[in-house]
């Protein structure tokens, strides 16, 4: 047996050595970043879960209770109530923000005159810093004198104070949210629509296709994709949404615009109770990740 | 279409409905709390004080923002003055904001960064003693009885902080709640300062009128001091004095009933709940309200124009006979992460006794701990400071009510929302009694009595 090594086989030796090199030098390059998600999301992710599973507060770690703190949630009369208001918050939010988006994109879509400055115009509410509109609403709206009860007052109507009263601050924040969201939806939707082949509407008029049935059967199943994607992350956005109930209400009175991310805050940060508040979060995380895994299936089966 | 419907399902799959939503909101907030063992780590600088060394000991005081901006310049320059004066030990001042300032007290010491002394809300030295962090101010105390120096603090105001046998701060200011009202409304409506529970009651009704209401108040915490006042005033209390929860005693019912009827009469403004604090004041300023229950430097806030037409009432006997109203006793207190308590200890007791002119030049928004503080000039001097000193501050009593001092739990108490949840029940016109018994388990569980 010889121990001399041929340059043939040196250079395959190394050429597989270069192949493994190169094999692995993605999984390298993705390293580094790999790492920091790790520290800065999964890490703070997994701590937070455990947190969720003790007694503990923003000092002591507390005990260990197991799903204790998940199962009070249930006989809390304020995550009942953060859960119901955080749906209907969603689920208006969602419906009316698509409606104006929907209604708002259908006509910018066509050649109306004005069509580039309102687009940029109605991106308006989406663009404001949260703090600055929803401080701009409170303003207009919380008591005799703001902007709205004086407008109000000329038709001999009100004063009504919106957020004095549970059902209007409910409605309020609502219609708040839709006002600050349907930009999205109507960007999405008007890129979503010049999408469609012009072809198709020709084909529609000339089979004598009225106004409904083309945007019944041309229109909407090609922007059912893009609309199911923005159902999905408006839900996401509204159940998350902490700035439109905090700064318009700071989820009064009485509690009733209190959604389950201001109800977390208050348990962790003026409640001093880590465990109940990281669970609230962590059974959103569950609700949120449920519906979009039913929404997404749903569709699936319509396709 | 398929390929489309492919991706977008992968990546909401992956991105949207779960691992991204999952780290915003259990990462989010478990980020912010992340409770450990404190560990000591004062920042000492070669030898201490008392050691003899030739680097002098470096202190950390934390100190709130309790004024204007002036409030924060004569506290740098006190502690120049102590610097000056103290070469062995040298204090770094920093003024604490009081957004997020639990965040930032809770951070400091889970992360061994604590200051070796600071100011703080009105139950932070005990929340903090009660998790490990405080180191008690028991030899002070005890060496101030015996020179007497004790007999200087406001009456009770030392006691008051007293708590599982160790007096757990310093007392150094007093916040108070105290009714303030709108001479020219007063004037105007013909209506003379009230004395009692049914002439306060005729007096808000009397100004109310013309879209101008009796009084304002609000849905923060700022409007549940309206529920101490008139529960204070009233002879009663939260708690017994081996601090149960005493919530549906009479007096309290009768105070909150009472309250609840001047809503009912339409002497406070509907827009209350809905108002924050500020609001409020706003509401206040510009004349809408006639009187408005808030802190002693409230008129500070206001245009001179604005201020002259503010005055005090003097105290108000409830149908009982009692005088009262609520206070805060806000303190000064040690970490035990100091490294060096002797010379915390020494900055502590020159910072009481020399700290005046956060007053005379500070402008402090409250009133002094200390009764030779309070006889200064730039006190007697000051009609409405005085009035509050002499009429007011004897009748303060505490949320911890009948409780002889102050304990953890009255923050969450005073900070969880219930009360703030009752006080807009009641703004909202809703039944007191039920909004009462509503609250009453969530109390319960806060006092661990559930």
């Amino acid at each position: 047996m010889s121990t001399s090594v041929t340059k043939q086989e040196v250079s395959t030796l190394l050429s597989s050595r270069r192949r493994g090199r190169l094999e692995s030098l993605p999984y390298l390059l993705v390293l580094p970043s790999l790492a920091l998600i790790c520290l800065i999301e999964l890490y703070p992710f997994v701590t937070g879960f455990y947190y969720s599973l003790k007694s503990g507060s923003l000092l002591n770690t507390g005990e260990f209770v197991g799903l204790g703190n998940y199962i009070r949630l249930w006989s809390m009369p304020d995550f009942i109530h953060a859960l119901y208001f955080s749906a209907l918050f969603a689920f208006f939010a969602v419906f009316g923000s698509y409606l104006v988006g929907l209604g708002l994109a259908l006509v910018l879509a066509r050649d109306v005159p004005g069509k580039g400055f309102f687009r940029v115009a109605l991106l308006i509410p989406w663009i404001i810093p949260s703090i600055v509109s929803i401080t701009s609403w409170r303003w207009l709206i919380q008591d005799q004198h703001g902007s709205v009860n004086v407008f109000l007052s000329w038709f001999g109507l009100g004063p009504y104070y919106f957020l004095s009263s549970e059902h209007l601050a409910m409605l309020s924040v609502i219609v708040i949210k839709i006002w600050r969201s349907f930009p999205f939806m109507m960007v999405s939707l008007i890129a979503a629509l010049q999408t469609i082949d012009q072809s198709l509407y020709e084909a529609a008029a000339i089979d004598g296709a009225g106004r409904w049935a083309t945007f019944r059967y041309v229109t909407l199943p090609h922007i059912k994709t893009i609309s199911v994607v923005m159902w999905i992350l408006m839900t996401i956005w509204s159940v998350n949404d902490f700035d439109t109930p905090w700064l318009l209400t700071q989820g009064g009175p009485s509690n009733a615009t209190e959604n389950l991310i201001v109800l977390a805050y208050r348990y962790t940060f003026a409640g001093n109770m880590v465990g109940i508040g990281t669970a609230i979060a962590f059974t959103m995380l569950v609700i949120l990740a449920v519906l979009s895994i039913l929404i997404l299936r749903y569709q699936e089966r319509e396709d | 279409m398929s390929t489309y419907n492919g991706v977008s399902r992968r990546k909401f799959l992956k991105m949207s409905s779960a691992v991204g939503l999952a780290i915003a909101l259990g990462g989010g907030l478990s980020a912010c709390g992340s409770p450990s063992a404190p560990t000591p780590s004062a920042t000492q600088v070669g030898g201490g004080a008392t050691s003899g060394g030739s680097s002098p000991v470096r202190l950390d005081f934390w100190d709130m923002v309790w004024g204007p901006p002036e409030y924060i310049q004569t506290a740098k320059d006190l502690v120049k003055q102590f610097n000056d004066e103290h070469k062995s030990i040298q204090v770094n001042y920093r003024s604490i904001p009081w957004n997020n300032w639990y965040q930032t007290f809770t951070t400091a010491i889970g992360a061994g960064t604590a200051p070796d002394i600071s100011t703080g809300a009105g139950y932070q030295a005990v929340q903090f003693y009660d998790s490990g962090a405080i180191l008690p101010v028991d030899e002070v105390i005890e060496e101030w009885r015996k020179s007497g120096e004790l007999e200087d603090f406001v009456p009770g105001s030392v006691d008051i902080l007293k708590y599982d046998g160790h007096y757990v701060a310093l007392p150094w200011a007093i916040d108070i709640r105290i009714p303030w009202y709108r001479t020219d409304m007063f004037e105007k409506a013909g209506v003379k300062e009230p004395t009692n529970w049914d002439e306060l009651r005729a007096a808000l009704k009397q100004l109310t009128g013309n879209g101008k209401y009796g009084m304002v108040a609000s849905n923060d915490t700022g409007g549940t001091h309206y529920l101490y006042f008139f529960i204070l005033n009233n002879g009663g209390g939260i708690f017994t004095k081996d601090r149960k929860l005493d919530w549906m005693n009479p007096r309290n019912v009768e105070a909150i009933k009472y309250l609840s009827s001047l809503v009912k009469d339409g002497s406070v403004s509907p827009a209350s709940a809905g108002y924050s604090g500020d609001d409020a004041s706003k509401a206040f300023g510009r004349g809408e309200a006639a009187l408005k229950i808030d802190g002693p430097g409230f008129d500070q806030g206001f245009p001179a124009d604005t201020a002259k037409k503010m005055a005090i009432l003097p105290p108000i006997k409830g149908p009982h006979g009692d005088l009262g109203t609520v206070y805060w006793i806000n303190n000064i207190m040690l970490y035990k992460q100091t490294k060096d308590p002797e010379a915390t200890m020494e900055f502590l007791k020159w910072w009481s006794k020399n700290q005046k002119p956060l007053w005379t030049k500070g402008h402090n928004g409250q009133l002094p701990a200390r009764k030779s503080f309070a006889s200064d000039p730039y006190f007697k001097n000051d009609p409405r400071l005085s009035f509050i000193n002499d009429k007011w501050v004897s009748v303060g009593k505490t949320v911890a009510t009948h409780a002889p001092s102050i304990f953890p739990q009255l923050n969450a108490v005073e900070g969880q929302g219930v009360m703030q949840t009752l006080i807009q029940d009641i703004l909202q016109g809703k039944d007191p009694v039920e909004s009462m018994q509503k609250a009453e388990p969530q109390l319960k569980a806060i006092m661990g009595e559930s």
